[in-house]
């Protein structure tokens, strides 16, 4: 059972190496790619430096704990892109019946499919997410609670496009929602939550699952809280275990490339 | 709503009709109206995947209207110039702009041209590539732009509140305006597509270009920023492509107006020349090197 | 004994109805019609161990759905299947290890490495110890005459490359049944003779139960020994080669009885 385990993990390790070999056949687009997404995020610091010359605090976050929320968001958001961006695109699969390969592995379909691609800029999203933390709230304890949300948080951005790509077992025209839930969840993970009240929180909680993947994180990392961190953890396993459920649920309804719309 | 766009839609078309059948002046045109028009019609009938997309808007604008309100504190205060209600629609109004002329089409089709070397059999067809680009963007854009200003008025009515100062006489000038930012900023990220011709990758330039959009131009007005830096922003394209036309819908004046078209119709031109050159040092070197 | 069993095995799709235009799109919202269609309907056929059974059809019969049932790929709506003993649906990661895919118009390597650095990632898959996994690429490299671009980049390999590594790679872990889907698909004559006598080779030496589908009678005659016809989802021939040559006239080459067979069944449907 072990040694399942291990090889399991060990061809895991395989395939994103071997993704990101193959991005890295172009060196220099591979190195600009990281660079300028680098670039890209650090833009959104001139918005912040603005906002904060107009108050001293925003939602109750001052200008190193929004650097602290941004950083987890890009590294979370980076991190999930890195290892499983193909269910970013998990849709497209399912319609198109190219699940096939993975199905006549001896392995499990779900991470054989997770890790088949990555995605280049989002490394540089991740290491932006590791740069921001250590310059504006470094801290030996707080970088490894980082670490352990930006895999938490990733899980749980993984697991959303995993229920959402999932769907188009049953709904093939569920294309785009993944993606813009995907986006929904950055847009409100790049801001304080407390600026949002009443059925806005309510929704950041069950709907757009942000509130466990970045906001709880960050007031842990600001004031420790061991039961909010059992919480957060608890809830990352609960979405993760139902994602999958119904990915396998799905795929029994898997109808290869003989899915089509025939017109009259 | 959906009903709404279909008939603008349909009124788009009918207009092309009548202008691909104008004589004389037309002529030379008509070749890029009726591309115009094929990339409206296909574009209508994904109109249900661009109302997708509305869950990304709506989500944005709901997150700056928390923010804003949060910042302003007390009601009737001014923030550089701006009430409450005005930056918001200030906001909405510039996103707009972003989603619903998105210029993907423009900067990437460019680039896959020339570095798949498909150019090479465009520039012998009896059409100016520049030209032919852009047609197609703005078959693209007339289509869902109308369902995000759609979309954009819907939100900003019921959930923002009337604009104080706004009328509708100034409706036309502002559509005017709309139109010609998209297309100035579509001039210049077809430029940076062009430089294509030349290095591997423009996919960083463009994304240094939209970031100084977005965040200079789209997220505050100009206004907000130290009063050195404003001169600065006024000269570059910030100015005509997103603060122009949300600061005309925000805080109506004739002699802003007549600024901001003057300032509009300059860039226009600027970034014409600008495409031109490049374009023909871009082909020259096609011609020399064989792609 | 018997290597594959299929019995009354059925697949159904739904598939939706839409009309034509903006109209059509929005009632298919409103009022979705979905049409059931049988693609495979009560199909049963036998495959014993160490045969080469060609499994053809005209475009559209149900072969590729029958090989992705077999395979695991699809769940069967109906009737009982069992590979090498196993469940397909139930035992699909056990199953995986027993049996090797070829399918001529999917690529399961990866181009931007070596067909050597392949067949590693594949010993991988199939938790084959590095020291077995090297002796086997030697071996198959061998059988196969990879040794001139070992490790060349799959991307800069021919087709006809390509495909032998694609062999070695579904053949990394020895398996004991090896499902083959138009595999000489886009050959020119040589290459595809070369296969051919490899594919004949392998099971000469390894004693591999080989499913074919292809739509090259070349293919169908050189290789295999029993034939199954199937036509609009159900078994319509089931036969050996020679007896199947010799009810018909003599001097009738297979393709016309292939034809014959597909044309009559047409026929009949109409009727």
């Amino acid at each position: 059972m072990l040694t399942a385990v291990e090889n399991q993990l060990w061809v895991c390790l395989l395939s994103v190496k071997y993704n990101i070999m193959r991005e890295m056949t172009n060196k220099v687009t591979f190195l600009t790619n990281i660079v300028f997404m680098m670039l890209n995020n650090a833009a959104f610091i001139v918005q912040w430096l603005i906002l904060f010359r107009l108050r001293e605090e925003i939602g109750g976050y001052t200008m190193k704990e929004v650097m602290l929320l941004w950083g987890l968001t890009a590294s979370s958001y980076g991190l999930s892109h890195i290892l499983f961006a193909r269910v970013f695109t998990l849709h497209e699969l399912v319609v198109n019946g190219k699940l096939d390969a993975y199905l006549v592995l001896p392995k499990n379909v779900l991470l054989s499919v997770m890790t088949s691609a990555t995605e280049t800029s989002s490394i540089g999203d991740f290491l932006y997410g590791m740069v921001i933390m250590c310059v504006f709230s470094f801290g030996v304890g707080r970088f490894f609670l980082f670490l352990l949300f930006t895999l938490t948080g990733a899980l749980i951005i993984t697991a959303l496009a995993l229920l959402t790509g999932s769907l188009s077992f049953w709904l093939v025209k569920s294309e785009m929602l993944g993606t813009h839930m995907t986006n929904s969840m950055i847009s409100f993970g790049t801001y304080p939550d407390g600026i949002f009240h009443g059925t806005a929180k309510f929704l950041l909680y069950f709907i757009i699952p942000v509130g466990m993947a970045i906001y709880q994180p960050v007031h842990i990392m600001v004031s420790f809280d061991g039961g909010m961190l059992l919480r957060v953890l608890g809830y990352t396993a609960l979405l993760t275990a139902v994602a999958v459920a119904v990915f396998y649920r799905g795929l029994r309804r898997y109808s290869s490339g003989n899915l089509m719309e025939s017109r009259i | 709503m959906t009903g709404q766009s279909g008939q603008s839609g349909r009124m788009l078309l009918g207009l092309t009709k009548i202008l691909g059948k104008c004589s004389l002046p037309c002529r030379w045109m008509r070749k890029y109206i009726v591309i115009y028009r094929s990339v409206v019609m296909e574009n209508m009938q994904y109109m249900a995947n661009i109302a997708m997309g509305f869950v990304s808007y709506f989500v944005l604008n709901f997150v700056f209207m928390n923010l804003w309100n949060y910042m302003y504190g007390t009601s009737g205060e001014l923030i550089a110039g701006y009430g409450k209600e005005q930056m918001i629609w200030y906001v909405m109004i510039t996103e707009m702009i972003w989603f619903g002329a998105r210029p993907a089409v423009v900067a990437r089709q460019a680039a896959i041209d020339i570095r798949g070397g498909n150019i090479a059999y465009m520039v012998n067809k009896p059409y100016y590539y520049p030209f032919y680009i852009l047609a197609k963007y703005t078959g693209e854009w007339s289509v869902q732009l109308p369902m995000y200003a759609a979309l954009a008025a819907v939100m900003g009515t019921t959930m923002v509140g009337k604009l104080p100062g706004f009328h509708v006489t100034a409706v036309p000038v502002i559509i005017l305006c709309v139109v010609l930012g998209i297309t100035i900023n579509a001039v210049f990220k077809l430029c940076i597509g062009l430089f294509s011709f030349w290095i591997e990758d423009t996919h960083p330039f463009q994304w240094l270009y939209d970031k100084l959009i977005l965040v200079v131009g789209v997220i505050f007005p100009i206004e907000i920023f130290p009063e050195k830096l404003q001169p600065f922003f006024k000269l570059t394209p910030i100015y005509t492509v997103c603060y122009g036309p949300a600061k005309l819908v925000v805080d109506f004046s004739p002699g802003k107006c007549l600024e901001i078209l003057c300032a509009q119709f300059l860039y226009l031109a600027l970034g014409s020349v600008l495409i031109y050159v490049v374009y023909r040092k871009g082909v020259r070197k096609l011609y020399v090197n064989g792609g | 004994m018997e290597a594959i069993r299929a019995e009354n095995l059925s697949k159904t799709f739904r598939v939706k109805r839409k009309e034509k235009g903006i109209k059509g799109s929005v009632k298919s919202v409103l009022h979705p019609q979905a049409q059931e269609i049988k693609a495979v309907d009560g199909v049963s056929f036998t495959v014993e161990e160490g045969e080469i059974l060609a499994f053809i059809g005209p475009n559209g019969a149900g072969k590729s759905t029958t090989i992705k049932m077999l395979t695991g790929i699809l769940y069967p709506d109906g009737g009982s299947l069992e590979v090498l003993g196993l469940n397909p649906t139930k035992r699909r990661k056990q199953l995986a290890y027993e049996i090797g895919t070829v399918f001529g118009q999917k690529e399961q390597l990866w181009t931007h490495l070596t067909p050597y650095d392949n067949f590693r990632f594949f010993g991988a898959i199939y938790d084959i110890p590095e020291k077995e996994t090297e002796r086997r690429i030697k071996e198959l490299g061998e059988l196969f005459t990879l040794g001139a671009f070992i490790d060349t980049p799959v991307r800069g390999l021919s087709l006809g490359q390509r495909i032998r590594c694609e062999f070695v790679a579904s053949l990394i872990h020895r398996p004991k049944v090896l499902f083959l889907d138009e595999p000489t698909i886009g050959l020119d004559p040589v290459v595809k003779g070369t296969i051919r006598s490899l594919i004949r080779q392998m099971n000469k030496e390894l004693h591999t139960t080989v499913f074919l589908t292809s739509h090259d009678v070349g293919d169908i005659e050189k290789l295999c020994e029993r034939i199954v016809i199937i036509n609009s989802g159900r078994v319509v021939l089931d036969d050996s080669m020679t007896h199947l040559k010799d009810i018909h006239t003599s001097g009738m080459s297979l393709e016309n009885i292939i034809m014959d067979i597909y044309q009559a069944e047409g026929r009949s449907e109409a009727v």
